[in-house]
């Protein structure tokens, strides 16, 4: 009947332990309060020592029963245990001392700062245990992190690769990445909420305080899967509400493996999982169109100089410093005007002169743009004698060069090209050329034409 | 603090939007004689400072339509909406049911017809087989009917969107639910949302451009086009593809541009000096009407001219200049995309076919309407792609929902003509271009065409794919009004990643 008794006071620890902090505290301001030669703090002090010391021993007793009935492992609450009594033990000693003559004991603010220091890495280790080894840090900004030689751990979620998924097996490679991000952190053998352990097979097995939490082949009936598609408000869902939840692919999943017998040997490609649901755990690296280096942005008075200057200068995204500049409202733009884009040549990376009064020497300048990817080059004097400058482009991607008098034997300057993907020539004469066939670039010089079907007059 | 404000703000414009002639003399009654009364006791001072009316002059009020960088690198930066208005048959274009054609002019099974209700049909309709022949085409394999031949030799361009469903099935809701996110009236139309979050590259030019033709504009009106809660300048300007482009742009003989200049910064200094005193960010948005028409004077006649573009030019597309016509339509959509505008919105109207008269018949007036946009619509694809410009303008083609599998039966009589009723279960669209991946179908759809049966894809999803590919999180581009943020999305929308590059 009174089973109840030690771990509900177990369940005060949260709170018992603000109250040794507190007081000590108190005392230990009073210490450092009190002027050399003066007796008049004295009685405060002895007093908080000793209440701050009472305070400690709930505190710790409190902890104890924790521990015993909430499913914390030695390993992951043994030094908060041990300073734990020592601050109950170094209080009680401060009182003796302060208590054993009537005047201020020798030492007393070098002890005072030693039980503070007690205490504070006692508190630290407890909220450690609460809410998780980085919960202090993981707000620290990322450069602080680094200088301080920490890298943050996340658990790493699902991946599957696309080629051939089926194969993976299905408990080692699929079912445990998804438990060990949405469920470990409390189930693991240090933190065994409800008794359970979800690391291993052998341990899921084995089940929690509640039994099994597996029946092999009806997912309705395993825990594991139940507790998942509970409303969100049940108090049996899981993962906590205020918990991240599993995305409803990885839920899926589960449930399609514990159907299948929820055995270690079963492959993927048994289920009846299909490649849509594994879409959002594919891995892939989508290699951004623009180049990875990091420049420094323009800055915005730059900016605002060459918006009033008449370019279209803007961010390729909100993030991001590449810019994007284009004459497309500044047609009068010539050779001599290059200088006003100077300032921001390592950060141009889309430069559009369509229609400006350009003609070939620019080609040079525009060699020595490092990260250039896309240029426009359209309906300008460009005739490309000086085209092979583009070489030195070494991120130049899409180069357009519609109606220009760019001639084929210019064109063959940038075969073999180190980036070039796509050039356009459209109106040139390189629409009636021979066009080779070797080109290392897709060439794009085709007049289109749509030719006439009878069916183009057929009135119905 | 900062929505309350937001809030007050909006009482005040409101407020401002609803004054009228009638409210002043309402307001002289009982204000008049309390401005007779308040020298009296107050001296000269009546107690009402200058105020600016609370509303923060940003660079962005005074040049709404400057250029901004989108959150997230998209894939595309110009979007060219063809809206075939009336809803076009996906049964006779690219949902091809050889099954359909089977149960030809057979009863429709009731399991179909249960708890549905349609605009026109009743009681139980006949099914109504495919009246076109289907092939597939390209390298993709697409399944194009013999009604769109040119068009069927650009699918490897082009990602179809199979099994599209809505919940309206009239043209107005659904035309509104299509453009703007919502079947009601009020919301923002997508070409407002991204020229709003985006701004637009030439200053010389709206930046959202919408063109009409079939003759009608679309049955929901302009609020197709309209800004809904988003400022007024953020409205699609709609261009006439005949005669002058915008009314009344031209100046009137014996006005030199120099006298127009000074005749817009006159008005436009006591337009800032009202502004001032009234705070109506209306006024704002006229002061940019008036510098943005000034300077559209010289540009839009240029970009709406089709005349001087090449001979093979106008072979390709089947444009005739001085006509009002899809073709001449999309050849000005290219046009204006080239020249940095960034939505082009056409709307073609003349796709109801519901079977009423010839016009109106599956197997004649649709192909009729067919041969009008098959050319235009397939040299638009051909002609971004030659200029490179396909690399980042997006092409969405769609209608407002699709068409029933089953002839339509109005007023429970035999119609002397085919034709289908409104259907929004499933229908297709398509898609090409910037982030586009080339090729790609999407979606299922049952043997009769009556519904999706995989791979569903919802107005808001296309939005959201919309949204993405401009460099969006259709989840964070909202607007806060009357005390909420809202999303074009609303609260749905998935992105459709099977059709994306």
């Amino acid at each position: 009947m009174i089973d109840f008794i030690l771990p509900l006071f177990g369940r005060f620890h949260p709170i018992l332990v603000h109250l040794p902090i507190g007081i000590l505290a108190f005392g230990i301001i009073l210490v450092f309060l009190s002027k050399k030669g003066s007796n008049q703090h004295l009685d405060a002090i002895r007093l908080a020592f000793l209440l701050g010391g009472i305070a400690a021993v709930l505190s710790s007793v409190s902890g104890f029963l924790q521990y015993q009935y909430e499913g914390f492992a030695w390993d992951t609450v043994q030094f908060h245990f041990i300073l734990g009594w020592s601050t109950v033990l170094a209080s009680f000693w401060l009182f003796y001392e302060v208590n054993k003559e009537s005047v201020f004991p020798k030492h007393l603010k070098w002890k005072s700062t030693g039980l503070f220091g007690l205490m504070l890495l006692t508190g630290h280790l407890g909220g450690n245990i609460t809410h998780g080894e980085e919960y202090l840090i993981e707000v620290l900004p990322p450069e602080v992190l680094e200088l301080m030689g920490v890298a943050l751990q996340a658990e790493q979620g699902l991946v599957i690769p696309e080629q051939g998924w089926e194969q993976l097996a299905y408990y080692d490679q699929v079912v445990q990445p998804i438990i060990n991000q949405n469920c470990k952190s409390c189930h693991n053998p240090q933190n065994l909420k409800g008794e359970l352990d979800l690391t291993s097979y052998e341990a899921l097995l084995k089940g929690g305080e509640g039994g099994s939490v597996l029946v092999a082949g009806n997912a309705g009936e395993s825990s594991l899967y139940a507790r998942l598609i509970l409303p969100k408000d049940d108090e049996d869902h899981m993962p906590p509400e205020e918990k991240r939840q599993p995305q409803k692919e990885a839920i899926e999943l589960i449930k399609a493996w514990i159907e299948l017998g929820g055995t270690t040997n079963s492959k993927l490609g048994e289920s009846n999982i299909s490649a849509e649901t594994l879409e959002p755990f594919f891995h892939r690296v989508e290699k951004p169109f623009y180049p990875e280096e990091i420049v420094e942005a323009a800055s915005a008075e730059t900016l605002d100089q060459l918006k009033f200057e008449g370019f279209f200068a803007e961010h390729v995204s909100e993030e991001s410093n590449w810019l994007l500049i284009s004459c497309i409202n500044f047609q009068d733009f010539n050779n001599q005007d290059w200088t006003k884009l100077t300032p921001i040549k390592n950060q141009i990376v889309y430069l559009d002169l369509t229609g400006t009064e350009i003609s070939d020497p620019i080609l040079d300048s525009i060699s020595s743009l490092p990260n250039l990817t896309v240029l426009k080059l359209n309906q300008t004097g460009i005739s490309g004698s000086t085209l092979a400058a583009l070489n030195s482009n070494q991120h130049l991607k899409n180069l357009y060069l519609n109606k220009t008098a760019i001639s084929i034997d210019q064109l063959n300057l940038l075969n073999n090209h180190p980036s070039l993907e796509k050039v356009f020539a459209f109106e040139t004469p390189l629409s009636e050329a021979e066009i080779p066939k070797d080109l290392s670039f897709y060439l794009e010089n085709d007049l289109y034409q749509l030719p006439p079907l009878p069916t183009d007059t057929i009135e119905y | 603090m900062k929505q309350v404000e937001k809030l007050l703000n909006e009482l005040t414009q409101q407020k401002l939007e609803r004054q009228t002639r009638r409210h002043f003399l309402m307001d002289c009654v009982s204000k008049m004689g309390g401005l007779a009364l308040a020298p009296l006791m107050f001296g000269c001072d009546t107690g009402t400072a200058k105020k600016s009316g609370g509303l923060d002059l940003s660079q962005r009020d005074l040049n709404p339509l400057a250029p901004l960088p989108p959150p997230y690198g998209g894939k595309a930066k110009s979007i060219i909406y063809l809206h075939m208005a009336g809803a076009p048959s996906q049964l006779e274009l690219f949902d091809y049911k050889p099954e359909l054609a089977k149960y030809h002019n057979q009863p429709c099974p009731e399991s179909l017809l249960e708890g549905r209700k349609f605009a026109f049909i009743r009681g139980v309709p006949n099914l109504l087989g495919p009246q076109a022949n289907f092939a597939q085409h390209g390298e993709s394999g697409a399944w194009v009917s013999d009604f769109l031949p040119h068009f069927s030799k650009v699918v490897d361009e082009v990602a179809f969107l199979k099994a599209v469903h809505t919940d309206q099935f009239n043209h107005g809701p659904a035309q509104l639910f299509m453009q703007t996110g919502s079947p009601r009236l009020g919301r923002p139309s997508l070409g407002s949302w991204v020229t709003y979050g985006l701004g637009t590259e030439n200053q010389n030019l709206p930046g959202f451009v919408v063109l009409t033709s079939g003759g009608k504009t679309p049955d929901a009106g302009k609020s197709v086009w309209g800004s809904g809660f988003l400022p007024s300048v953020y409205q699609g300007v709609q261009c006439r593809s005949k005669g002058d482009p915008v009314l009344y742009l031209q100046d009137p003989d014996g006005m030199s541009r120099d006298m127009k200049k000074n005749l817009i910064s006159a008005i436009n200094t006591v337009n800032k000096e009202e502004f001032n005193n009234y705070g109506d960010p209306e006024i704002l948005a006229r002061i940019n009407q008036y510098e943005m028409a000034y300077r559209m004077q010289i540009e839009v006649p240029e970009v709406m001219n089709i005349n001087d573009e090449p001979e093979y030019i106008h072979d390709l597309y089947g444009t005739k200049p001085g006509t009002e016509s899809f073709a001449n339509n999309c050849l000005l959509a290219r046009k204006l995309v080239e020249k940095g505008v960034r939505f082009v919105q056409l709307y073609d109207w003349g796709w109801d076919t519901h079977g009423t008269d010839h016009d109106g018949s599956i197997d004649m007036g649709l192909r009729n309407k067919c041969r009008e946009i098959d050319r235009p619509m397939s040299a638009l694809l051909l002609d971004l792609k030659q200029r490179g410009l396909l690399e980042d303008t997006l092409v969405v083609w769609g209608g407002e929902f699709g068409r029933t599998p089953m002839q339509e039966n109005r007023e429970g009589k035999t119609q002397s003509f085919l034709g289908r009723d409104h259907h929004g279960d499933a229908f297709t669209m398509w898609m090409a271009g910037g982030g586009i991946k080339k090729g790609a179908s999407y979606g299922l759809t049952d043997d009769f065409g009556f519904s999706g049966i995989g791979e569903q894809v919802s107005v808001h999803d296309i939005h959201a794919t919309i949204l993405h590919l401009m460099g969006f999180d259709h989840e964070q581009f909202t607007y806060e009004f009357q005390g909420r943020p809202f999303r074009l999305t609303d609260v749905e929308g998935e992105l459709i990643r099977k059709i994306l590059a």
